[in-house]
């Protein structure tokens, strides 16, 4: 999505996707839409996040997870996705890494699907359409804690 | 077909289509289609079975889908290629996500088919025994139309 935050800052400042010593977050993105992951990998990446992986089902999402771990900081993971829903993909990647941080991407409508997947223990979640600053706000607020 | 049914629709997909494209949407005047009728060339679906049943199409002609597709990658899209279908299909997803939300909220219970693309020249729909609802929204990429047929389940 074009928007005018897409455009380098010229004030000097430490990107979001950084530790303070200037190492890259690593973040894993599930989604089985093309569009989606290249949207949320655009975001990350300028801001400085360093995207390690993508996947495009729920068991893919986690092999991948388990071939990453421990070099892995993130997960974005859909919740509707063919082979292996994100909610089982979630579940999943806790019972191998209980902390693993991983944040939901939902269409509106699955208020159900989302509390659900909280209680599993995803951190956060983003409902699409997908906007820059609450993408780049909700990770790094993730991040954070 | 009762209107109810196709407002959520309208207005998920002005909201949906003001945010991605970051413009200006116009709503055309609804009209209602009992036969047959043509496909402009690129079309997205989506099913619904539950309490109501049919079917959402999102109809555009192809340099419609390009611009669009382009406008919400922020890059230049010239064929209807793997990219641009995996667009046109999350625009529908999220149009039709939140439209589903509304019509939950109104009552309805039912569950949604993941959408699919449809390409090509010289193709039309048929509704049997359902008539289609169709509101025309103007983008500043070109027209999508609206087109919406569902009924409930005897």
């Amino acid at each position: 999505m074009k928007t005018k935050e897409d455009f380098p800052s010229i004030n000097e400042r430490v990107p979001e996707g950084q530790r303070p010593d200037g190492v890259p977050f690593r973040v894993l993105v599930v989604d089985d839409s093309m569009f989606v992951a290249k949207q949320i990998t655009q975001i990350l990446t300028s801001e400085g996040y360093d995207v390690v992986g993508q996947a495009a089902d729920g068991l893919q999402g986690l092999e991948r997870y388990k071939e990453l771990y421990p070099n892995v900081d993130l997960v974005t993971m859909d919740i509707t996705m063919p082979n292996m829903d994100g909610l089982t993909a979630l579940s999943k990647i806790i019972e191998f890494d209980k902390n693993a941080r991983v944040i939901m991407i939902s269409a509106l409508g699955k208020q159900d699907l989302v509390k659900q997947a909280l209680l599993t223990g995803a951190k956060n979640y983003i409902v699409k359409p997908l906007d820059r600053k609450k993408v780049l706000e909700r990770i790094s607020h993730v991040l954070s804690k | 077909m009762r209107v109810e049914y196709i407002n959520p629709f309208v207005e998920s997909a002005f909201n949906v289509m003001k945010e991605v494209l970051l413009a200006d949407v116009k709503r055309g005047e609804l009209y209602l289609k009992s036969t047959s009728m043509p496909v402009m060339g690129v079309a997205a679906i989506v099913g619904l079975a539950g309490d109501v049943e049919g079917r959402v199409l999102f109809d555009m002609d192809r340099p419609t889908a390009l611009k669009i597709a382009s406008a919400m990658n922020g890059e230049e899209i010239t064929t209807m290629d793997d990219l641009a279908k995996a667009t046109i299909t999350e625009l529908a997803n999220m149009i039709t996500a939140q439209a589903v939300t509304k019509l939950h909220e109104l009552g309805f219970r039912f569950d949604l088919t993941p959408p699919a693309i449809f390409t090509g020249d010289n193709m039309e729909v048929s509704n049997q025994d359902v008539e289609a609802l169709i509101v025309p929204m103007e983008t500043p990429q070109g027209k999508v139309e609206i087109n919406v047929a569902i009924r409930e389940r005897a």
